[in-house]
């Protein structure tokens, strides 16, 4: 039942929320299921449409990339294809819905995410020792730098920021000083190769369950 | 090619890219409109005493249509929705309807008239889509009139003619007699004459004539069809001035415009009476006790002899279990559910795109279009809205509601934007043919499948080339439309060639419950 105790704030909170901006359908209450529209059951992420696994990643994370999102920091470039879809959705968001959120998020179950990207593993460990500065070497997360974890994430999403970051799709907002900080690091890696090389390299570090 | 080109060049190129054969043969090979057979009733085995459990994944078209079917012959079926309502794309708002787009939620303030709606999703049933209309006859769903043709409706591109909108029969009309014009001139050349009897000559010359209303001579003047400039009652009509073929080819819209109703597009299309969900509401009166809402899947597990089930419903985790699931959850929300599918059956769900249809509209304070000559029909736009639908219904009344743009592909352009930007785009757009439009419209919903709640995408995509499927991509479908284990179906107009269409739903339902009575008749035999 302790997904009943957290859904119960939530209804209560953007019912009130709606009372204020629309006149609300007397039979339609708001539920709080948006994420796992998404991010698939459970968050485990999904391919489909290319939306991360939320379950399992540190909550500081979650929680600096949904305010970011509402802030105009991310998901702001055109090409930021996700990004952009996921933007207004975190507009909306008050900082007592994100910590709501992020609850219900800890609730899931983690699953080892599938892997989807074969490349050279081993030309990608050479690339991961300046990702491990930050990232830590068994790719762990450091929220001391403000750098999340890598290991357990869905490989095509990595694949895609790692894109993004080099393009200036990501990491390109004044403000966003984490995300230009790793503009900066990705330029390190020369091409996609590179990219898919250093993120099956993160695939064979696995995550803890 | 820059500069100018006579109409003898023209010919000429027309000649060297295969000729009228070659049209012809393009022509009847486009394949655009599938094979058409009349409906008839599915021969499927009655269960009698034997008991057979059955989920339906989706409470769309195809869900609905199996939980139909199948409850007649006694199958047990329970329908799990995700969403407060049934029906998926056939969807229609009005007054106080949620529209349900994540980061864009909103409700509909639609004056409450039976005759003020919207449907937001599919809008148009063609008079050959059996299925459906058989449907519609079974269970009691009024049908009228769809009008989709409208030559009195306006064709308006800033290239042509300074912007100025003009009514479709002024374009189509010039279009037709120039082309004619053409025609007829080249029949007289020696060589045109070669393939033809003297009896064929005639008659093409005749069909020639009078699609572009020519004279005697063959030549193009102008036409009454587009109506008279003054009189034509109690006075004389007195013609309009013919708009130069050159400024014609101005515009881009000119194809579009020229074809916009033909084919399934064209007339007679119908509606349902006051809102295309009424055919939902049809279905749900025979089927509405077997839908759980708000009921969301996790996990579909597949085994040797039925299918295991895991949704969440009112914040608690629930388990079915069945004999048979039939799936019309969009496959781009399937991949992310907990499941034991085949990997080849997943790489097909993975590869299909999502439609990122978009559509809005506006009520109207009054219905302006009727003061200019307008019931029904569609204006074309060449810019972003693309499109004004006026009401088929609801004439003379007050007010209505209007189509204010239409993005069957390309729509990503307007979901990206804000609520607010979306609507001021509309109303840039649509005063470039009324000139008073952002005074008479108000209570704008739009309608961004691309992130509409628990569907995420419009009509499904399956081939990435405008030149067909290639065999890779035909094994893919393959795949996706045969059940797993015998046991799990995918259904929708996802998994047909004809995605978008409500006749498409219903029949790939059709295909897989014809599958299972195979398997059903074997077992029980």
């Amino acid at each position: 039942m302790n997904r009943m105790r957290l859904i119960i704030p939530l209804v209560f909170m953007f019912s009130l929320q709606l009372m204020k901006s629309n006149a609300a359908e007397e039979n339609e209450s708001y539920d709080d299921r948006y994420c796992t529209t998404c991010h698939g059951a459970d968050g485990r992420g999904n391919y489909g449409v290319q939306a991360p696994r939320l379950a399992g990643m540190e909550d500081w994370y979650l929680k600096r990339q949904l305010e970011s999102y509402r802030a105009g920091l991310r998901g702001v470039h055109p090409r930021d294809i996700e990004g952009v879809a996921m933007q207004p959705m975190a507009a909306k968001l008050t900082d007592e819905s994100i910590a709501e959120i992020l609850d219900w998020v800890g609730s899931w179950e983690y699953k080892p995410s599938e892997v989807t990207i074969q490349g050279d593993a081993m030309a990608g460990r050479e690339f991961y020792s300046v990702c491990a500065t930050c990232h830590g070497a068994e790719g762990e997360g450091n929220q001391g730098f403000g750098a999340p974890a890598l290991a357990g994430q869905n490989d095509w999403y990595l694949v895609t920021q790692l894109k993004n970051f080099l393009a200036g799709y990501r990491g390109n907002q004044p403000g966003d000083t984490y995300g230009q900080q790793m503009a900066i690091m990705a330029q390190t890696l020369a091409n996609e190769d590179d990219i898919i090389n250093v993120i099956s390299y993160i695939n064979t570090l696995g995550k803890g369950i | 090619m820059a500069g100018f080109v006579t109409r003898r060049e023209f010919l000429n190129l027309v000649g060297a890219v295969g000729g009228t054969s070659a049209a012809l043969r393009a022509g009847s090979a486009l394949g655009l409109l599938p094979v058409t057979k009349t409906a008839k009733a599915l021969d499927l085995f009655a269960l009698g005493t034997n008991s057979k459990k059955v989920a339906i994944l989706g409470g769309g078209l195809s869900g609905l249509t199996v939980a139909y079917e199948l409850g007649k012959r006694g199958y047990e079926c329970t329908i799990l929705e995700a969403s407060h309502r049934c029906g998926g794309r056939v969807f229609t708002v009005r007054n106080g309807d949620l529209i349900d787009e994540i980061g864009n939620r909103h409700y509909c303030e639609f004056d409450d008239d039976p005759h003020m709606y919207f449907n937001g999703g599919a809008a148009r049933i063609p008079s050959f889509h059996n299925n459906l209309l058989a449907y519609c006859k079974e269970l009691d769903v009024e049908l009228e009139v769809f009008v989709g043709e409208n030559n009195n409706a306006y064709f308006q591109d800033d290239a042509f003619l300074g912007g100025k909108p003009v009514r479709i029969k002024d374009y189509k009309t010039n279009v037709r007699g120039f082309l004619a014009e053409m025609l007829a001139k080249s029949m007289s050349e020696q060589e045109m004459n070669e393939p033809f009897t003297e009896l064929e000559a005639e008659n093409l010359l005749s069909i020639i004539h009078s699609f572009g209303d020519l004279r005697g001579g063959g030549e193009y003047t102008g036409s009454s069809r587009s109506g008279y400039k003054t009189g034509g009652y109690t006075t004389h009509g007195v013609q309009k001035d013919i708009i130069e073929f050159r400024d014609l080819l101005k515009s881009r819209l000119g194809g579009r415009t020229m074809t916009a109703s033909e084919g399934e597009q064209g007339p007679p299309l119908f509606q349902a009476k006051d809102g295309m969900d009424n055919i939902i509401a049809g279905f749900l009166r025979v089927v509405g006790q077997e839908v759980k809402y708000r009921a969301m899947v996790s996990a579909i597990n597949v085994t040797n002899n039925g299918v295991e089930i895991t949704y969440d419903q009112d914040g608690v985790r629930h388990s079915l279990n069945v004999d048979y699931c039939f799936s019309c959850i969009p496959t781009h929300l399937i991949t992310g559910l907990d499941h034991n599918f085949p990997a080849d059956y997943v790489k097909a769900m993975k590869y299909v795109r999502r439609g990122d249809a978009y559509k809005a509209a506006f009520q109207a304070k009054e219905r302006f279009w009727e003061k200019e000559d307008i019931y029904g029909g569609i204006t074309r736009m060449n810019n972003r809205s693309s499109s004004i639908w006026y009401p088929s219904g609801g004439i003379h009344k007050n007010k209505g509601v209007i189509l204010a743009a239409y993005n069957f592909q390309g729509g990503l352009y307007h979901t990206n934007m804000t609520q607010e930007e979306r609507i001021e785009g509309h109303i840039k757009d649509g005063e470039k043919v009324h000139s008073n439009y952002r005074s008479l419209v108000e209570k704008p919903v739009t309608i961004a499948w691309h992130r509409m709640n628990h569907m995420l995408g419009c009509a499904a995509r399956w081939n990435r080339s405008f030149s067909g499927w290639t065999a890779e991509e035909q094994l893919m479908f393959d795949t996706l439309q045969k059940p797993v284990n015998g046991r799990h179906y995918v259904i929708g107009d996802q998994i047909t060639v004809h995605a978008a269409w409500m006749e498409s739903a219903i029949q790939s339902a059709h295909w897989a419950m014809e599958d299972l009575d195979k398997r059903v008749r074997a077992e029980l035999a």
